[in-house]
């Protein structure tokens, strides 16, 4: 039996980081979730990650530039409102996934993943 | 108006202003190693600042082996760029670029060291000349697990010197690619993991470079320290 949703006030307060990311490999969900969370713990180790809630919702796929070896992605992730801070410095500390060069910048912070996707990524 | 004033001269430089420029720095500067000095790039630079629409300056690294070394190399080459930076490490090195108004910004003054490289004299004379401490953001990159807590460790002693003697601090990326590269406020978040406050972060990229330059505009025209020619006439 599925357990019956908190009330909103007790629910966690979320926010939406949606993000660009250019990378020489390609890359999929699977990719962006485990170098977030690589990096996560890197930076902040398992006790404040734990707290981060990360939640990759959805990665974009974009066309490759003409004459260009580099990869396009943009994504939104979920966490927790009161560690926005926190992933932005995950997300800016990025730079390496299996030997090749990856960087991956914020793109603007919001409520909804509606929002998010129409404000940043449309 | 955020600046960035240590980005690696290379191949790939059109692609790496266009970057720059994307991610919102207003301003960079294109440091060259002392080593492999070209004068004729400085015209060059010209020619992407009015292409480009975006103020790009010249630097210059200086790597010296020893303090004759470092006077002779900021001698020959202060008046030829806009930004001049000392490659710290040694304390030999630290000290006498602290000592020298000529000196812009002295850059990772920690480098293959244990301690920060600065201690409370250094930290006076840095302050009374105005020389600019870097923190260095493809330093933190390009580390990882010990290395880069030690590296953190050392910036904390950095700032904690810099609360006390107001020296001024500068971050900059020292890219060499676009993916060294950040945006100015994930750049602010990421600094403020080793303890940096939130408007020391956003002076570091925006106050302190804009007297540098300031500085370095007005140069030619100071005399002595304090002195400066307003007014020429030819006779």
């Amino acid at each position: 039996m599925k357990l019956k949703i908190l009330p909103s006030s007790l629910r966690h307060k979320k926010r939406y980081i949606a993000f660009e990311g250019i990378s020489e490999s390609y890359l999929n969900r699977e990719d962006v979730i485990s170098i977030l969370w690589e990096n996560s713990l890197n930076l902040f180790g398992e006790c404040k990650t734990s707290n981060f809630n990360l939640w990759v919702m959805k990665i974009w796929n974009k066309k490759t530039v003409k004459n260009s070896n580099n990869f396009f992605i943009t994504g939104i992730i979920q966490c927790k409102r009161e560690e926005v801070d926190n992933v932005r410095a995950v997300i800016a500390s990025v730079a390496w996934y299996k030997g090749k060069r990856v960087v991956f910048h914020t793109l603007g912070i919001s409520g909804t993943i509606k929002s998010a996707s129409e404000k940043f990524i449309k | 108006m955020y600046y960035d004033l240590n980005l690696k001269f290379n191949n790939n430089l059109e692609e790496l202003l266009n970057e720059s420029r994307r991610l919102g720095f207003s301003g960079v500067a294109i440091i060259q190693s002392s080593k492999k000095f070209k004068k004729d790039y400085i015209h060059d630079l010209k020619e992407f600042k009015v292409a480009k629409q975006m103020d790009i300056y010249s630097g210059v690294e200086i790597a010296a082996r020893s303090v004759n070394d470092l006077k002779k190399k900021i001698s020959s080459l202060r008046k030829k760029v806009d930004v001049l930076i000392v490659q710290g490490g040694r304390v030999k090195i630290n000290r006498a670029a602290c000592e020298d108004p000529r000196v812009d910004i002295i850059s990772q003054p920690n480098k293959k060291r244990r301690d920060c490289g600065l201690n409370h004299i250094l930290s006076k004379e840095a302050a009374k000349n105005q020389v600019a401490v870097e923190i260095n953001i493809n330093s933190i990159l390009q580390s990882r697990y010990s290395y880069r807590s030690k590296l953190f460790s050392q910036y904390r002693d950095i700032l904690k010197l810099h609360e006390k003697f107001k020296f001024p601090i500068i971050i900059t990326s020292a890219g060499t690619s676009i993916y060294d590269l950040r945006k100015p406020r994930d750049i602010i978040r990421l600094t403020q993991c080793f303890g940096m406050k939130k408007h020391d972060s956003v002076n570091s990229m925006t106050n302190s470079p804009t007297n540098i330059l300031k500085r370095s505009k007005i140069r030619p025209e100071m005399i002595v320290n304090g002195v400066r020619d307003i007014c020429t006439t030819d006779n």
